[in-house]
């Protein structure tokens, strides 16, 4: 049982003054009566009454309301780094499951194939795409651009992207990973993640020397060590406990989460009241980071 | 929209697991998850949770022309509808082969096994007679939907109370539920469809699959009985090949899940109808349980215990020594004691406004030293007064407690 301790203020007022301007809606609220406004994605016409289909927060440009939800399928920006998993071999091109509302598609000429980057692609390569790459390979890639209908168009066209081996996936919402310049970190516990801005990330044993340079298709089968895979198993755990109270992830949030946890047992950390106990000495910590 | 495909990891595991006879949520291998039915307020309302998958029944019943070839029969219309709510491969108004599928099962168990009376329901022979109406909307997708879907149809076509007719000559009088009573359908037997699910070609059989275990299974058997050992209807899907003696076997678990949970049907039935007489409140708001914020709150999860002595005694074996946690209080000087170090006093209260507050924390504090120091030292010693700052004396060779 957690006794009372001393602990500092996690004012809720910083994000109370950011609020100000913001408008929070939940689906049904009537956002305007007023009737010179267009409406919007996430709204609709309730007699003459604007009203919000979706929860989040209201954004106005000039004459167009709309409601960006907080919860939704991952809406790609090019550039973005995302975790995904084949799901079809097609002609030329996979199909990837990112949890957006269209698959993502990853084109034969965006990958890196084996054998330098400015081959030509030929028919032969068309034949052994299944060489490379089969339903349920998972990948990391980058959103090059995006269709008109709005599916992600992908590449790996680098040698940090590319087919991912040995690991734990966790699938969380988009909307609680925070863009930032890198979304591949090596945590000094021990293992490596990638934060997908889809929501899924990947954890993997921090990679030795030889690996760094191999890239692409080369997925090492070694045995991964005890001490790693509860490193991992930690960390998935952790990752969870962020994701069920909301707390926006990065690598220092995950650090600190991981660290808080570290008095408990690794698979105590799914309880609620630990989970809870775990995520507020990590907010603690983030906001005197902060401050 | 597209269902979220399964991993080859994932589907390896439930293999496996298969293998060595576990299942996901811990259940035997024929057992069968938690079925809870409750009713609605109205009659022929019905509600089936097979663990989390949920499904609603509602029975109608009008007046229509009945069939040129069987004019004193009445008819009955089944209706399975799989509603976006419930998965989100689900597509509202798209018809598709699993809804086919569900439909003709339905049917098949219901209308062709003649559980229902249809004479009975004639009014006027060749002119009007009753249409009966269920609807079956799945509200939750957490796999076997036809078991629950039966349960759920059957449960509800018991409840159903159609509207009293009078007839004088000529005349058809359609009484209201406030004029006559209400009258039940004739219903003779129980159908339920049980479902086994085939894993490795056979090999492996499970009751009751969940909706992972459905997605990797290689096929299904599905078999309707009622509790007097009558099949009504059998169906095979999936293209596996069974033996002679595996389908028998399944017969047999399904007679035996069929009293069951008949036996769990009537149960509900005569809840409903006592609650109704007695005045008390029934109804699916009633069904409900109170949901208050408890976070510390699970559901019972079962727990397989058959290996627990021996798993206990090498923990007990392989355990260290557990560290002492209260240390013993150090004496500093006579008639004092101290546990632990002189710490600050972490309650953060501030010293301004709360100084009575600090003083009686302080005082408390004094006493839970001295108290730790009494229960440290088993001496009979008297507390003199000029140490302590309190009134009371306490005096350790009397058993008297603070």
């Amino acid at each position: 049982m957690a006794l009372p301790t001393f602990r500092k203020q996690v004012s809720l007022s910083p994000s109370l003054s950011a609020l100000d301007g913001k408008d929070l809606v939940v689906p049904g609220d009537v956002i305007t009566s007023d009737t010179g406004f267009m409406r919007g994605h996430g709204t609709y016409m309730d007699e003459e009454k604007l009203t919000a289909s979706v929860a989040g927060e209201v954004e106005r440009v000039n004459k167009l309301v709309c409601v960006r939800p907080l919860r939704t399928r991952f809406n790609g920006e090019v550039g973005d780094v995302v975790v995904g998993r084949i799901t079809e071999v097609q002609q030329k091109r996979w199909k990837v499951e990112t949890n957006s509302r269209l698959d993502s598609v990853l084109l034969l000429s965006s990958v890196n194939l084996p054998g330098g980057e400015l081959r030509r692609r030929s028919a032969e390569d068309e034949l052994t795409m299944r060489d490379y790459l089969q339903e349920g390979d998972l990948i990391s890639a980058e959103v090059q651009s995006v269709f008109s209908d709005g599916a992600l168009s992908l590449h790996t066209r680098s040698l940090k992207y590319g087919k991912l081996g040995q690991g734990v996936l966790v699938q969380l919402s988009p909307s609680l990973i925070k863009r930032q310049k890198t979304h591949f970190h090596n945590l000094p516990c021990g293992a490596s993640i990638i934060l997908g801005n889809n929501g899924f990330v990947w954890l993997y044993p921090a990679p030795g020397q030889q690996d760094e340079e191999a890239g692409g298709y080369y997925t090492s089968l070694e045995p991964v060590s005890l001490s790693d895979r509860e490193v991992i198993s930690r960390l998935r755990n952790c990752l969870l406990a962020l994701g069920a109270h909301k707390v926006l992830l990065y690598d220092t949030s995950v650090l600190y989460c991981y660290e808080s946890s570290l008095p408990h047992q690794i698979k105590d950390i799914l309880k609620p009241e630990v989970m809870e106990e775990i995520v507020m000495v990590t907010r603690q910590k983030l906001v005197e980071q902060e401050g | 929209m597209r269902d979220t495909p399964l991993s080859n990891c994932e589907r390896d595991f439930l293999l496996k697991a298969i293998q060595e006879k576990k299942r996901l949520d811990g259940r035997q291998t024929y057992d069968y998850r938690s079925i809870k039915i409750s009713f609605g307020t109205d009659y022929g309302c019905c509600f089936v949770d097979l663990g989390k998958t949920r499904i609603m029944a509602q029975v109608s019943c009008e007046l229509i022309t009945p069939k040129e070839n069987r004019p004193n029969e009445g008819l009955i219309f089944f209706n399975i509808e799989l509603s976006p709510m419930a998965s989100p491969a689900f597509e509202m108004g798209r018809q598709s082969e699993l809804l086919v599928k569900l439909n003709r099962q339905l049917e098949r168990c219901l209308r062709n096994s003649k559980c229902i009376d249809t004479e009975s329901l004639c009014v006027v022979s060749g002119e009007k007679v009753w249409q009966i109406r269920v609807d079956v909307h799945l509200l939750n997708h957490d796999g076997n939907l036809m078991d629950a879907a039966s349960i759920a149809a059957i449960a509800a076509l018991c409840h159903f109370r159609r509207p009293d007719v009078g007839i004088q000559g000529e005349e058809v009088t359609v009484y209201s539920t406030e004029e006559r009573d209400p009258i039940p359908l004739s219903i003779y037997h129980m159908p339920i469809c049980v479902s086994f699910s085939f894993f490795q070609q056979g090999t492996y059989l499970l009751v009751d699959p969940c909706e992972r275990e459905e997605r990797v299974m290689d096929g299904l058997l599905m078999i309707a009985m009622n509790k007097h050992r009558e099949i009504c209807s059998i169906q095979s899907s999936g293209g596996i090949m069974l033996l002679k003696d595996q389908v028998l076997r399944c017969s047999k678990i399904a007679s035996v899940k069929v009293s069951e949970i008949t036996e769990l049907i009537n149960k509900a039935l005569e809840n409903d109808k006592k609650a109704r007489k007695t005045g008390g409140k029934f109804g699916f708001a009633e069904s409900l349980p109170q949901e208050r914020i408890t976070a510390l709150k699970t559901d019972v999860s079962h727990v397989e215990m058959s290996d627990v002595k021996e798993k206990a005694n090498e923990i007990v074996q392989r355990a260290e020594v557990p560290p002492q946690t209260v240390p013993s209080p150090v004496l500093t000087a006579p008639g004092t004691g101290q546990v632990g170090e002189g710490l600050e006093n972490s309650w953060g209260l501030k010293e301004e406004e709360e100084e009575e507050e600090e003083d009686e924390t302080v005082e408390l504090k004094m006493e839970l030293e001295e108290g730790h120091e009494e229960k440290g030292r088993g001496d009979v010693v008297v507390i003199s007064d000029s140490d302590s700052e309190e009134e009371d004396v306490v005096i350790l060779n009397q058993v008297t407690t603070k």
